[in-house]
This record gives structure tokens, sequence and C-alpha cells, in this order.
């Protein structure tokens, strides 16, 4: 009896060395806890409070809107197998298969896509380090085959709040660095440059900005223009792109931003700094700080509109689907000033 | 020639004296409390061969991607690049060396391969007191950043001798050294002598294709077919020729009797998230076991640092060597972080 018991704590010993019980210990020294509460599977939208959203509010002045997405349709840039596709239902405009008397018609669509495609959100599901993801959740125990069963989108707040555009591709102007791609209609930076946080601050500066806990940040880079013409500069916008270095995302971490957007489709500069390092971005933004990236979202009119009127600031309209368990959705963004 | 401008530790009496000035001026600075900006350095690199589509150093790897790799390198370091194309030519060598003169760079990067051109390019820079920095060739008073072929060799010997004797062990074996073999000599020796040390009783034969994938499979088939009960172990001088034995093999309908290791890692053999290439993670069962890394499209931020290094007054080694490293289907991911999947 005592050797059968002896045995069986060697055996949970055991256990408890296997590589899933290492995730779960493991978790706490790769990522950082949340400033939230260690059951917080919210993030950074925990920031947009009721007092967050009415000051935000003040920034409807004119009442114009402008849009920040663009359009999904095929042909878009995607990467390898990803795909966006719908297909319409139509029947019941066959002859003869419309409704009663009053020969009522209806269509739907059923859409088969991944949901990180065109301007999209990436939630906190998405990036970990090992299996580590927000708030040290090992999240080897939280996924099945259809969703994840922890930091789905579900659990995020309104993103009623105040937006603040960067024009970056302005900053570079003015500093006489601007090496646009020749292949860009309007002025765009280059592949591979890395945003400081100079490059932030300079821009921030120009329209008398200072960021505010809460706040989503937005980057005009221009690379967003090589998305407009699809499909015919796909190949090069996805080689690589502009976008944050790992020094620039730490401080926009440490201003307790919500989410940071910008027209590109990783927000990060690619290729990294370091050519062995993955989407740190990625990693610091989301996985340590819970803090939202927005991929692909159209920023030249919102920057059009900020050079012409002076502000940068405006109140953001974003949805976020309570879709159970996902790690992303694409969506749809407005800015009302 | 120039395309663009943007980076010593030189050891000549005009750098020292340069970098005493900016000492001065930086104590001076923090004497009053204000804060010193980064010293920045103009490096010149005048790199081997541009010509597209051309290989160097017999790898995939093209002079365009090497120069590539000093630009994002650059990125985050206090340096102004300054470029020329040797290409081969030791008048254009030496031309590329006055203009860095004329232009006041304060360190030049010297890659091309001719002994007699970089001679005469040492004898001028040091004349203009302008430190230099070699690459993969010796010049005359500098230090040497350079690829290790004869490592690199023995890597891909080693792992092809290790997977025979895991494998198949007891069973009669050959080995094969097919590519560039009279170009790489270093290379080609290194295997054999790894694969020697493992398995000493393995004959290790050379076949030349001159650089022609299209010879592999010519080559390579008479050879199977004369050993049709024998493992083959087959090490590729470069990653084209590794994917065309790798094709022959199969055509041979030997893909369960050999094993192969390519030399230089290049995108032809590894890709992104989505590419399915050779190298890939769910491609682990595969007959090509892997291929030594050259990390040609990373020789900047190799040789960059170096070059900082020089500058700062720092004492550097007479000779640097690329850390060769084998990259397989397990690692490649770790290795070459795919940037496909936003």
């Amino acid at each position: 009896m005592l050797r059968a018991a002896l045995i069986s704590a060697l055996s949970l010993a055991a256990l408890s060395a296997s590589p899933v019980a290492f995730a779960q210990s493991d978790c706490k020294s790769v990522v950082k806890a949340s400033p939230f509460g260690p059951n917080d599977q919210t993030g950074a939208t925990n920031r947009v409070t009721p007092a967050v959203t009415k000051a935000a509010a003040a920034e409807i002045q004119t009442g114009k809107v402008t849009n920040m997405s663009y359009p999904l349709v095929d042909g878009v840039p995607l990467f390898g197998s990803r795909f966006t596709k719908t297909i319409l239902t139509a029947t019941s405009l066959a002859p003869g298969a419309s409704f009663g008397e009053n020969q009522l018609t209806y269509m739907e669509d059923t859409w088969l896509s991944q949901s990180h495609v065109g301007t999209h959100l990436d939630g906190m599901g998405h990036i970990g380090i090992k299996d580590c993801y927000y708030n040290q959740t090992p999240m080897g125990k939280f996924i099945n085959q259809n969703n994840m069963t922890k930091l789905g989108l579900e659990h995020l707040k309104s993103f009623a709040t105040r937006g603040v555009i960067i024009d970056m591709v302005k900053v570079y102007q003015d500093a006489g660095k601007l090496k646009t791609n020749a292949a860009c209609k309007k002025p765009c930076i280059d592949k591979g440059t890395v945003i400081t946080v100079a490059d932030l601050q300079a821009g921030l500066k120009m329209y008398n900005v200072t960021l505010r806990e809460g706040d989503m940040v937005f980057i005009h880079t221009g690379w967003g223009d090589l998305f407009e013409q699809f499909p015919a500069q796909n190949a090069l916008y996805n080689s690589g792109e502009p976008g944050l270095g790992k020094e620039a995302a730490n401080w926009l971490a440490g201003q307790k931003v919500v989410g940071v957007g910008n027209d590109t489709w990783a927000v990060e500069v690619i290729p990294s700094e370091n050519p062995k390092e993955a989407f740190p971005v990625h990693a610091i933004l989301l996985t340590d700080n819970g803090i939202h990236i927005m991929e692909n979202v159209r920023t030249d009119l919102i920057a059009a509109e900020a050079a012409s009127t002076r502000r940068a600031t405006f109140f953001v309209n974003m949805t976020v689907p309570k879709a159970v368990g996902l790690t992303g959705n694409f969506v749809a963004i407005d800015a009302i000033q | 020639m120039i395309d663009s401008v943007r980076g010593s530790a030189s050891l000549s009496r005009a750098a020292l004296v340069r970098g005493g000035i900016a000492a001065a001026l930086v104590s001076f600075a923090v004497a009053v409390g204000a804060a010193a900006p980064e010293r920045r350095y103009t490096i010149a690199f005048a790199n081997a061969m541009e010509e597209p589509g051309v290989g160097v150093e017999g790898t995939g790897f093209t002079g365009a991607e090497i120069r590539q790799s000093f630009v994002l390198a650059a990125r985050t370091l206090p340096i102004d690049l300054v470029f020329y194309d040797n290409h081969g030519d030791d008048a254009r060598a030496l031309a590329n060396a006055e203009a860095a003169i004329a232009r006041k760079v304060d360190l030049y990067v010297q890659y091309h391969r001719s002994a007699a051109g970089n001679a005469g390019v040492a004898q001028r820079l040091k004349a203009a007191g302008i430190p230099v920095l070699a690459v993969n060739e010796a010049v005359p008073g500098a230090p040497l950043y350079s690829l290790d072929n004869a490592a690199a060799g023995r890597i891909a010997g080693d792992a092809l001798a290790q997977f025979a004797a895991r494998t198949w062990a007891g069973q009669p074996t050959v080995a094969i050294v097919i590519g560039r073999v009279s170009a790489h000599p270093d290379r080609v020796q290194g295997v054999a002598e790894a694969v020697r040390k493992r398995l000493p009783k393995v004959r290790v034969s050379m076949l030349e294709t001159q650089g022609n994938p299209a010879q592999v499979a010519p080559l390579l088939a008479p050879l199977l077919a004369a050993q049709p009960a024998s493992k083959v172990l087959i090490a590729a001088t470069d990653d084209a020729t590794a994917l065309a034995a790798k094709a022959a093999v199969e055509a041979a309908g030997r893909a369960r009797d050999a094993a192969i290791v390519g030399h230089g890692v290049d995108r032809s053999i590894h890709g992104g998230a989505n590419d399915r290439k050779e190298l890939d993670p769910n491609n682990r069962a595969g007959i090509v076991l892997g291929s030594v890394a050259f990390y040609l499209d990373r020789m900047g931020y190799q040789v960059l640092p170096l070059a900082l290094r020089m500058l700062r007054g720092e004492a550097i080694p007479a000779r640097t060597a690329t850390p060769h490293k084998l990259i397989t289907p397990a690692n490649v991911f770790a290795e070459y972080p795919p940037y496909d999947m936003n």
C-alpha cells in the first residue's frame, strides 16, 4: 500500500515536471502581470471609463465623420492561405420563390473568412510568448478546436474613447528625412523604417497633443497607399512595412493607451530591428500590456483632416462584435470631430 | 556608384585626434549639463559584387542582399552608410576607395575577392588615415570578418554522419559532396573531415557541377545506380544544389536511402509561415536534413558593430568568423522568424 502510494506520489511529481505544467508555472516569468488584476481578460479597454468616454465626447464639435476603414473585398492584401470570401444566397429572387401575397423576397450572405483580414483588431488571444498569453495565461489550457475559452473578444469593453492621429509622413517630411517608396502614389515612409519615440513625440507636438490615459493612437505612415492599390501592389505591401520599434512601443505602453493602429499590416517595423526576433512589438503591446492593435487602418483621410483643421484628436467610433472566443475580428472605424 | 549616404575604431593618428576632440567636447557638454548628441559615423561599404541574380560565396545569396543587411543593421546604430560596388574589378575597387577618401568617411569596409586589389586599396586608405575592416578576403593591416568555410563544411558533414550512425548503423554507406567543389575546397574538406571522423570506413566522392543545378541529376543518377544497396549521404555546397539533389534522388526512387545537407540557408530552401519550403517546421521527415547557415543576408548585423567598436577605439580580434549553424525544420522559424502572418 505504502509502495503504491509512493509510486503515485512519484508519478505526480513526474507529471508536474511535464511540459504542460511547466508552461503554467513559467508564464509568470514569461509575461508581465496585468495591471488590471490576476483574473482580467479585458486588457487596456479597462481604461475606457465613463469619465474617459465623456471627455472624449467633447471631441465632437462639427459632427464630421471620417472613415478609417478599407473595403473588405476580394483582392485586398492577404497572406498565404488567408482568405475572405462571401457567398450570396438569393434563392428567393427565383421566379415563384417570393413569399406571400406581397411577394417578399430576401437575400443573405455566408461569410467564410479568417478574422485577421482587412481593417481588423488583434485581441488578447492573438499573440503570446511560448504558450503564455496576456495576463500570464497558459493558453494551452484554454483552447479547443473552435475557439479560446479565455481572452476572447467578448470580454472587451467599448472603444468609445479619444483617438489621436500622428501624421508620421508629415513628421518625416518636415525633418527632411522622408524616403518614399516609388510605388506609393502619395508620399509614404518606406518599409523597414523604424518609428522612434522622438518621431512619435514630434508628431504629437505638431498638433499640440498630449496623450491621455485611455487614448487610441493611430499612426499615418502612407504605406496604406499600397493597400489602396490592391491587387497591384499586394506583394510589395506584404513584403515589409515602416512601423514602431520596440522603444516606441514601450513608450506608448507607458502612456497607458488603449490601442495602437496604423495603415500597415502589422503596426511594427518589418523587417524587425533584430532579425532573429518575431513581431516583438506585438508581444510588447498585446501580450505584456493588453493594448490592442488595429491593422490595415485607413489613416490618410483623418491625417488630411488634421492637416486642414489643425486638430489631430477625435472621438473613436469602433465596434467589436461580442464574438465569443475569437482572437480578433475585422472592424469598422470612424473618426468623429 | 554611390547610392546613399548615412556611421571607426580608427587606429590612425588622424582618427585618434578626431576622437580626442570629440571626447573633449563630450566632457565639456557633460560639465555644463547639456545632453550630448550621440556621435554619428560615416562608414563606407564597398561590396564585392551587386550583379542582379548573381550568387556570392558559392551560395544563393546576392550582393544586393548583403548590401540590404547593412541598411537594416544601421537603422539602430549611429551610422550613416555610403555604398560602393567593387564589381570584382581592381581598378574600380581603387576608384571606390579614392571616392571614399574624398568623402572623408570614418571607416571603410572592403569586400573584394582580390589580394592584389586589396593591397592597393589598403595602401591608399592607410595614407589617408582611414581604418579598414575587411570582409571575406584579407586586406593588409586590417581586421577580417569572414565566413569559415571549413567550419561550415564540418557542421554539414557531422550532421550527415550523425544521421547515418543513428539511422543506418552497420549498413553500407557512401558520401558525396556535390556542387562547386573546386571553387570551395575548404567547405568540401570540412565535410570530408567530419564524415571520416565519425564514419572512417565511408568513402567520400566529389561531383563538380560548376554551380549549375541542372548538372546535379546527370552526375548523381549514375552514382546512385552504381550503388543500389548503399545508403547515400549528400553534402551540397549550396541550397539550390541540395534541392536539385533531392529531386534527383526522388527521381531515382532512392529517397529512402538518402540524406542531404546544404550550405547557405537562402530563401530558396526556407521561407515564411505560408511558403511551404523544404526547411519548414511541418516538414520534419524530409530527406533534406538541413542547411548550414552562412547569414550573408545578415552580414551587416555582424560587421557594423565591429566597425563601431573600431571607431570607438576598442580592440577587436584580428579575425572574426561567421557563427555558422545547422538550420533544420526544427529550428528554422527560431533562426529565421517568418513575418508573413500578421
